[in-house]
């Protein structure tokens, strides 16, 4: 990874994911194109207890869900990135 | 009268005070409507044969409401004569009987509001950010909507 090519982005844990990572939000540096996959990895080595939910989590990037996968992401600096698990709202 | 004197309006509320059924069946009645048609969804005392202490929800807020913003319009593509639509929904502790969510629709027709109602509900449980933690006696529990197709299914 270059340095000169990384964004920070804001990334924001709910519910599970909150408990396992241990916070509810933080600033990551992450390359400005990635996989939705690679970027879940970046995730998981800072907190690994999060490889728990592997199966069963999608993101919300700027506020559009977003698989776990080969999709690939083009990130701008400030962006949130949200965890998001199951959901069970009603 | 002309029916475009009063605009259509989505009311979306995610709050941690409790929910109103008077205050949200109001923000959707209108002249023109001959229906309102609501649902409340209310905290269950039991789950398994587990009991239930209280229920707790947190939200992505901004883009619950977007979520949701989302589902009002999709309401007026498929049922074009709908009025009004409130949702109302509640955040943090919720004691046992109280409602979590409170869903409103008004249409000149009871059809229209009625169906709109049910989906309003099945595809908030489908698509919002909101999450709900069953508190037992000693132990708790993240819930996984069934509508939810990223939740792992075996369990």
């Amino acid at each position: 990874i270059v340095p000169g090519c990384l964004y920070s982005v804001a990334v924001l844990y709910f519910a599970r994911s909150a408990e396992l990572a241990g916070l509810r939000s933080e600033t990551l540096s992450v390359p400005r194109r990635l996989t939705s996959l690679q970027l879940w990895e970046e995730i998981v080595k800072r907190h690994p207890r999060l490889a728990a939910l592997r199966d069963q989590v999608v993101f919300a990037v700027r506020q559009e869900y977003v698989l776990l996968g080969d999709q690939l992401l083009v990130l701008h600096p400030g962006d949130e990135v949200a965890i998001i698990p199951p959901i069970s709202g009603g | 009268m002309d029916e475009s004197e009063e605009v259509p309006k989505d009311f979306i509320k995610l709050k941690s005070e409790k929910l109103s059924v008077d205050e949200v069946s109001e923000l959707v009645v209108s002249p023109y409507c001959g229906a309102v048609s609501l649902f409340i969804g209310t905290t269950r005392n039991n789950f398994e044969g587990k009991k239930v202490i209280h229920l707790e929800y947190e939200a992505y807020t901004s883009m619950a409401e977007t979520e949701i913003k989302k589902i009002c319009r999709d309401v007026r593509q498929k049922w074009p004569s709908v009025k009004h639509i409130a949702v109302h929904h509640r955040l943090g502790l919720v004691p046992i009987t109280e409602a979590s969510v409170i869903i409103a629709v008004s249409s000149p027709h009871r059809a229209e509001s009625l169906e709109a109602v049910r989906y309003c509900i099945n595809t908030l449980k489908a698509s919002v950010p909101i999450w709900k933690k069953e508190i037992y006696e000693d132990e708790y529990s993240w819930k996984e909507n069934k509508e939810c197709f990223w939740a792992n299914s075996e369990k």
